[in-house]
């Protein structure tokens, strides 16, 4: 790119010679003008001698007269104009004076462009390289940039994945703390009949053993049958065993029906957790809400009621499990957000093609600047670390997932309503 | 210094006239050249204009003979002083001899002066001219008008930097031959160091001065 300031290296006032300005042919045809008007010989010489251009011949005969005019440039004298004429030629002198003067604009306006020129060739050439030397910083600019963008998307692409790892952690958690939850209601739940059935049991291994003693002592005694009642009587007595007869049913029908209740609540637990189920089918929305709410039932104070107003619907695409994972969310941010007497309504209906089921809680609500944001994950209105933030996202992830949309909004009477819409499958529902 | 030649003895100089637009350069320029004597100095050159404005420069060039037969040439430039010409600004620039700053008197014209002057510092550092040490005269232009920065605060202001203000009035011939008799005479001393102009070429200050300065009319002016 120096190349062109190498090559071109004008200073501005340089100097030019006389033979510089006359390149062209306009002088020579000045000249050429003198020798029609008759002039003999007409000449333009440099100080130091030499012709620079020359028009016409010496005739030493006929040439009589010679006239000497300086030619100046920039005030200096760099040659003169020489005019020979005839003897007794009147009109020499205003030739010559003619050609002088003509030939000095000729040479002014040829500086002039000749400097014009150069000062437009100078400022084309620094403007270039300059340009050449822009555009040079700013490929390499370019180039940086792109490096940068490329290695930025390749870290755009590895925060995501970290981002998105981090938040599958996050759900993960959430769910094991729910799930934590659950199991401590669930064990609350199964600690009482399991409690009787052990107890029940120990009763009831007392009572075989006198039984068993009973049987024993029969065998031992000898053949005298009067007598033998009367002992028996009397063995009977010494063991209670009316007192075990009466009890030991009891017992029996307590500890079934206490492990009945076990089998129930893990089979609810079976089917809130759905273990035997595929992923990603349909559910029964009525069916989910009632195996929650069973599991959920010991969780809830003892001054809450819950009003179900569940209609039969169509099955619902997606997961029941996910479902009642965001139906246990929703119900324990009821219960975080009403201390006391808490009234829980969960309704569902039929839309066209779509289902409608709802929560809605007798709290304080969700205020209206809250509620674009209550969704986001990490988003807590509770103290630091009493709240995950991650409640509410989950249950809008699960509802995303079916395929459906969650908004918030205030339930009649005060509190907060979440509406679940899920489509439906086929057009039944239309 | 555009040109030294010891073989053919011989040396070119220049002088430029800076300054903000319309400050009066291309005036001073007219000005000389109707003021001072004719012969041995070339006609004002005027390239190319736009609405009057120079766009590349204006050149004046003087020729003297030194005693010793030294020819000396002076070239004496302008400067376009619209901003957008920094390039020509800078071209023009190169191996100056001297600088004469022409600034506007007018007190709403001081920003620009300031403007200006940081650009021609700027710019003789880019051409490498150290403006500690190059021959600089200020010329405060435009004294005729009203509303202008008086005398003193113009001294005031400038005592500080040692440089010689003159004061002119170029569209009325004022102060215009002073300025230019101020900086060749400094050029002089600068070239003297180095070239003996006196000691060598038998060419006093004066002599070179007076020369350049010499006003149409007086003695041996042939026009």
């Amino acid at each position: 790119m120096n190349r062109h300031s190498e090559q071109i290296e004008y200073l501005v006032g340089q100097e030019h010679d006389l033979p510089a300005l006359f390149q062209s042919l306009e002088v020579r045809g000045l000249l050429h003008e003198a020798l029609n008007a008759g002039v003999l010989q007409v000449l333009i010489k440099l100080e130091d001698g030499s012709a620079v251009c020359s028009e016409g011949t010496q005739n030493s005969a006929a040439a009589g007269r010679e006239i000497r005019m300086p030619l100046s440039l920039e005030g200096e004298r760099v040659g003169h104009l020489l005019v020979r004429g005839r003897e007794g030629d009147d009109a020499l002198d205003a030739v010559a004076g003619i050609l002088r003067s003509a030939i000095s604009v000729v040479m002014h306006n040829n500086l002039k462009r000749m400097m014009t020129a150069e000062m437009h060739t100078s400022l084309v050439t620094t403007t270039y390289d300059e340009l050449l030397s822009k555009n040079l910083e700013l490929s390499a600019s370019e180039t940086r940039y792109r490096e940068l963008a490329q290695n930025l998307e390749v870290k755009v692409r590895e925060r995501t994945e970290e981002l998105g790892r981090a938040h599958a952690r996050l759900l993960q958690q959430e769910k094991l703390a729910s799930i934590g939850q659950l199991a401590a209601g669930v064990a609350h739940e199964i600690n009482n009949p399991i409690g009787f059935i052990n107890s029940n049991l120990a009763t009831l291994r007392k009572y075989v053993g006198r039984l068993l003693e009973m049987l024993d002592w029969y065998r031992l005694q000898p053949a005298s049958a009067g007598q033998l009642n009367e002992a028996a009587d009397l063995k009977a007595r010494e063991l209670k065993l009316e007192m075990v007869k009466g009890d030991v049913w009891d017992l029996l029908d307590q500890s079934l029906a206490g492990a009945e209740r076990v089998r129930k609540i893990v089979a609810d637990l079976k089917g809130v957790s759905h273990v035997d189920e595929a992923y990603g089918a349909t559910f029964d929305l009525r069916l989910e809400v009632e195996r929650t709410l069973s599991v959920m039932r010991a969780q809830l104070p003892v001054d809450a009621t819950v009003q179900c107003d569940l209609v039969d619907t169509p099955p619902v695409a997606g997961n029941g499990a996910l479902f009642c994972q965001a139906l246990v969310n929703l119900i324990q941010n009821a219960v975080q957000a009403v201390p006391s007497s808490l009234v829980l309504k969960l309704g569902s209906f039929r839309s066209p093609g779509k289902v409608v089921f709802s929560v809605a809680d007798n709290g304080s609500g969700v205020s209206e600047e809250l509620r674009s944001r209550i969704f986001d994950p990490f988003f807590s209105t509770r103290d630091v670390g009493a709240g995950t933030g991650m409640g509410l996202a989950v249950v809008y992830d699960i509802v995303k997932n079916c395929g459906g949309s969650i908004s918030v909004g205030d339930a009649p009477g005060g509190g907060a309503l979440f509406t679940m819409e899920f489509p439906l499958l086929s057009q039944e529902g239309v | 210094m555009i040109e030294y030649s010891q073989s053919e003895n011989r040396m070119v100089l220049k002088l430029v006239y800076y300054g903000p637009a319309m400050s009066g350069k291309t005036t001073n320029l007219l000005t000389l050249h109707e003021l001072l004597a004719k012969d041995d100095r070339g006609d004002l050159m005027v390239l190319d204009t736009v609405d009057d404005r120079t766009i590349f420069f204006d050149l004046l060039p003087f020729f003297l003979v030194a005693p010793s037969g030294l020819k000396i040439k002076v070239k004496v430039f302008t400067v376009p002083g619209q901003v957008k010409h920094d390039a020509t600004r800078k071209a023009v620039l190169q191996r100056a001899d001297g600088v004469v700053f022409v600034a506007d008197s007018q007190i709403k014209e001081q920003m620009n002066n300031a403007t200006s002057f940081e650009n021609l510092e700027q710019n003789l550092s880019l051409v490498g001219i150290d403006i500690e040490a190059v021959p600089l005269v200020i010329q405060f232009n435009k004294r005729d008008l009203k509303e202008i920065i008086e005398a003193a605060e113009i001294d005031r202001l400038w005592s500080s930097s040692g440089l010689p203000v003159l004061f002119s009035s170029a569209l009325k011939g004022d102060g215009v031959v002073e300025t230019f008799a101020a900086i060749t005479g400094q050029v002089y001393e600068h070239l003297d160091e180095k070239f003996g102009l006196a000691a060598l070429h038998g060419l006093a200050k004066d002599a070179f001065v007076d020369q350049l300065c010499r006003l149409r009319g007086s003695d041996g002016d042939q026009a």
